[in-house]
């Protein structure tokens, strides 16, 4: 298989912190790939190293079969978590700006700048400045402004933070879109249902250090079923449903681990006597319930590790 | 690569020259400098007439004798106008038919530009014809004979005119108080009796007590004849007193490369002065422009902007192309100056043809337009540096003036120094502070009325170059780690860590 991406063993410090523990991965070509962690894991750190702004201190790194980023850079389409334009600018013009920076000839960036915002239902705005555009908007002119150049490559750090529903939508379909013209898509998110829905493969890191990867079926395989369930009623009355190891209640939502060897027709019985139930399902646990529970374990064991010491 | 240089900084470039307020910057400054020019000229102009009264209370009634030594300036302009045949036609006509023949004594004196002779009689006559106009002529005729100052600014009005010739003293003196207090009179003067054994009861009486030119303007006059009546009395010959009066003055004289004495022209002086109103550009050019620098990458890192250009170009490609980007806006401001300067003199030249311009000259001489321009773009380049290090490392603007504090103590010296070092340009602040490459540009323009030896022209250069070349190294360090910095400012610890970094 052809990769996009490869680390090898990267690690990278500050001072006294590690920001990246010795992480090895490997992103296929024409895939969605997802940065899953918590605030502080490590993503961005990677995304930066991945794109150049940051060197590795020690590991290998490749980045459409080059090792250093920088004689790629103009492959690559990069939105950052924090996302800003210039105001004054006026949207045709950011974009081709961005186009241009990665070695596009002036007449056609300022030309497909046009195209791409028109194709986008941002025709109207063409020649308005950005600090007229609600933040929807400038979001979606900073990724136009990121695939102008068609990169072969793109990295998002958290595309959907801060957007409504409909714009996460939207933003969902230009990832898929950017998928069916062949690029390779990596996206850092702590929302685990867009990475449920999107990605081909994921990989979480927690506190620098990779806890998995792989791709979705991959890393579902192997572990706990759970009852998946929609209700209405008393959340609390769950707790008390025999046989269950761990209710995860979300007030209409729950996720529910049964015991070892337990029934979950039995739990449907029970649950249908105390609670409105709306929607049954009984499959592999979701990628929040494999999240939260990694996180845990982690935890537990750089407690144990630490009490040892 | 340099590619993608030049792309930021036209962008930068383009975005700083399409706003508003970059145009107003540019009008604002020689609009100013035009306002307060014109101010101080209109100002005098509106400035009302004063009106004043004496009481003379005289043995010798001296008060006529200082009225005529104080309008004896605007006589003879008026004698040089009469004599010209120039001047106002109802007016002109009036004296012309008052002086009669005496006008054939007015012959104008070989130099166009000085007054004819005034024989004593005829200046007499021509005090009395003059008193005899109409107000209203007199009005006209000052409006126009700019030289005859005195009587725009200050007019008499005598007791016959008020009505209170015919009064006791005691009265006149009640009266014109009621006259003061009412504003009818700016102020009135009181004459003393024995001026020539006692000066202490000569007094003025005004509401107003700051403004003291029409009090100076009469204590002159006044000097003159009370000077002049004690040498009478003291029987001393005119032409002895006159040689006791005589003050001492030298002349100011230059020798040009042949060793001829030549006289020191106002050309000479604006040359030498010009160099102040150059470092005041100067300064506030580089600043001007520096700050633009800072307040752009400031904002450009605190809305996050920097980090998509970073995943296209390199931090020192990013930072070049800033610096030059600003350098552009910022000579596009100075040259737009220059070129204001230059239009100013044009026009100045074709509005008062004749006008002696010479002190202007220096605004078009080569060296100080080249240095200028030369020093800009070095002092901006040096201080740029340093500011956009500093800017690279904050996160809002008022973390960014917090740390510009010390910079700024360091930036009054110049400005300081300025008048001190125009007087002294060789001396050894002047030296000194050349050779301190952040004051090189201000304190070289500063002496350039000296001028510098050509030896320190080439050190304080080299000396320049290489700071600018050591900030733009240091610069480069500090901003490809601290721009993409959130947080608190590092610590100088830091800092200096990242400058040790290759």
């Amino acid at each position: 298989m052809e990769y996009a991406l490869t680390l090898q063993g990267v690690t990278k410090r500050f001072g006294s912190f590690t920001a990246v523990a010795d992480l090895s991965l490997e992103v296929p070509k024409g895939c969605i790939y997802g940065f899953l962690g918590q605030n502080g894991a490590g993503k961005t750190t990677t995304i930066r190293m991945v794109m150049s702004i940051f060197h590795p201190d020690s590991g290998r790194l490749s980045v459409l079969g080059h090792p250093d980023a920088a004689e790629v850079k103009d492959r690559l389409g990069y939105l950052p978590e924090e996302k800003g334009l210039y105001k004054k600018m006026k949207t045709a013009e950011i974009v081709a700006y961005f186009g241009k920076l990665k070695g596009m000839d002036r007449s056609t960036a300022n030309l497909r700048a046009r195209e791409l915002l028109t194709n986008y239902g941002l025709g109207d705005w063409l020649d308005k400045k950005c600090e007229a555009m609600s933040k929807g908007m400038g979001q979606k002119v900073q990724v136009l402004g990121t695939i102008i150049h068609e990169p072969e490559l793109v990295i998002l750090d958290e595309p959907f933070s801060g957007l409504d529903p409909v714009n996460r939508d939207l933003m969902k379909d230009l990832i898929l879109d950017m998928k069916r013209q062949g690029r390779t898509v990596i996206f850092s998110t702590h929302g685990m249902e867009h990475a449920e829905q999107l990605c081909d493969f994921v990989m979480m890191i927690h506190k620098s250090r990779l806890q998995f990867a792989g791709t979705l079926s991959e890393v579902k395989q192997g572990r706990d079923r759970a009852i998946q369930l929609d209700y209405d009623g008393d959340g609390q009355v769950l707790q008390t449903l025999p046989g269950a190891r761990r209710v995860n209640d979300h007030g209409k939502h729950a996720e529910i681990f049964l015991q070892e060897g337990q029934d979950p027709q039995q739990a449907l019985r029970w649950l249908v006597d105390h609670v409105t139930v709306k929607r049954f399902d009984y499959r592999e646990p979701s990628l929040h319930e494999i999240f939260v529970r990694t996180v845990d374990e982690a935890n537990q064991k750089l407690a144990l590790a630490g009490q040892e010491r | 690569m340099a590619n993608k240089t030049l792309l930021v900084a036209q962008r930068e470039y383009l975005e700083n020259i399409r706003t508003k307020t970059f145009w107003i910057g540019i009008l604002a400054f020689p609009v100013l400098i035009a306002i307060s020019l014109a101010a101080g000229f209109v100002l005098a102009k509106l400035k009302q007439t004063q009106h004043y009264a004496v009481l003379d209370l005289s043995a010798t009634r001296i008060g006529e004798r200082i009225e005529r030594q104080a309008r004896s300036g605007d006589m003879e302009a008026l004698a040089l106008q009469l004599a010209k045949g120039e001047g106002l036609a109802g007016a002109m006509q009036t004296l012309q038919a008052e002086l009669g023949s005496d006008l054939a004594k007015l012959a104008p004196s070989a130099d166009p530009a000085k007054a004819p002779d005034v024989p004593p009689e005829v200046r007499e006559r021509l005090f009395d014809a003059f008193m005899k106009l109409p107000a209203a002529d007199v009005e006209a005729m000052m409006s126009q004979q700019k030289a005859m100052a005195s009587a725009q600014k200050y007019r008499r009005k005598t007791l016959a005119d008020l009505g209170l010739a015919d009064l006791p003293p005691a009265e006149q003196e009640k009266e014109l108080e009621a006259r003061l207090q009412r504003g009818e009179l700016f102020a009135y003067f009181i004459l003393g009796a024995d001026p020539l054994q006692r000066l202490d009861d000569f007094r003025y009486f005004s509401k107003n007590v700051t403004d003291n030119d029409l009090r100076g303007w009469y204590e002159r006059a006044a000097t003159k004849i009370v000077q002049d009546l004690r040498i009478a009395e003291a029987k001393i010959a005119p032409e002895v007193a006159s040689r006791i009066k005589e003050q001492v003055r030298f002349v100011e004289k230059k020798r040009d490369a042949d060793g001829r004495e030549t006289a020191v022209t106002v050309a000479d002086k604006g040359q030498g002065w010009a160099p102040v109103a150059f470092v005041y550009l100067l300064w506030i050019a580089v600043f001007t422009a520096a700050q633009m620098l800072l307040t752009n990458t400031v904002e450009e890192k605190s809305n996050r902007i920097i980090e998509v250009l970073l995943s296209s170009v390199s931090p020192i490609q990013l930072m070049a192309g800033k610096i030059w980007g600003i350098a552009a806006t910022g000579l596009t401001l100075t040259v737009s100056w220059a070129v204001c300067a230059l239009l100013g003199v044009w026009a100045a030249e074709q509005l008062m043809p004749g006008a002696d311009l010479s002190s202007l000259a220096a605004a078009r001489d080569p060296l100080y337009l080249a240095s200028f321009v030369v020093y800009f773009l070095l002092g901006y380049l040096l201080y740029a540096a340093i500011l956009v290090g500093l800017g690279s490392v904050c996160n809002s603007l008022k973390e960014a003036q917090n740390l510009l504090q010390p910079v700024f103590v360091l930036l009054i010296i110049p400005l300081v120094s300025m008048m001190f070092i125009v007087q002294e340009p060789n001396g050894l602040v002047a030296k000194v502070l050349s050779y301190v490459p952040l004051f090189t540009p201000f304190t070289m323009m500063n002496r350039a009325g000296g001028p510098p030896e050509l030896y320190e022209y080439v050190i304080t250069t080299l000396l320049l170059l290489a700071s600018v070349w050591f900030a733009f190294k240091a610069a480069g360090k500090i901003f490809r780690v601290g721009v993409l910095m959130t947080g608190n400012p590092p610590k100088l610890k830091e800092v200096l860590g990242w400058l040790r970094q290759s």
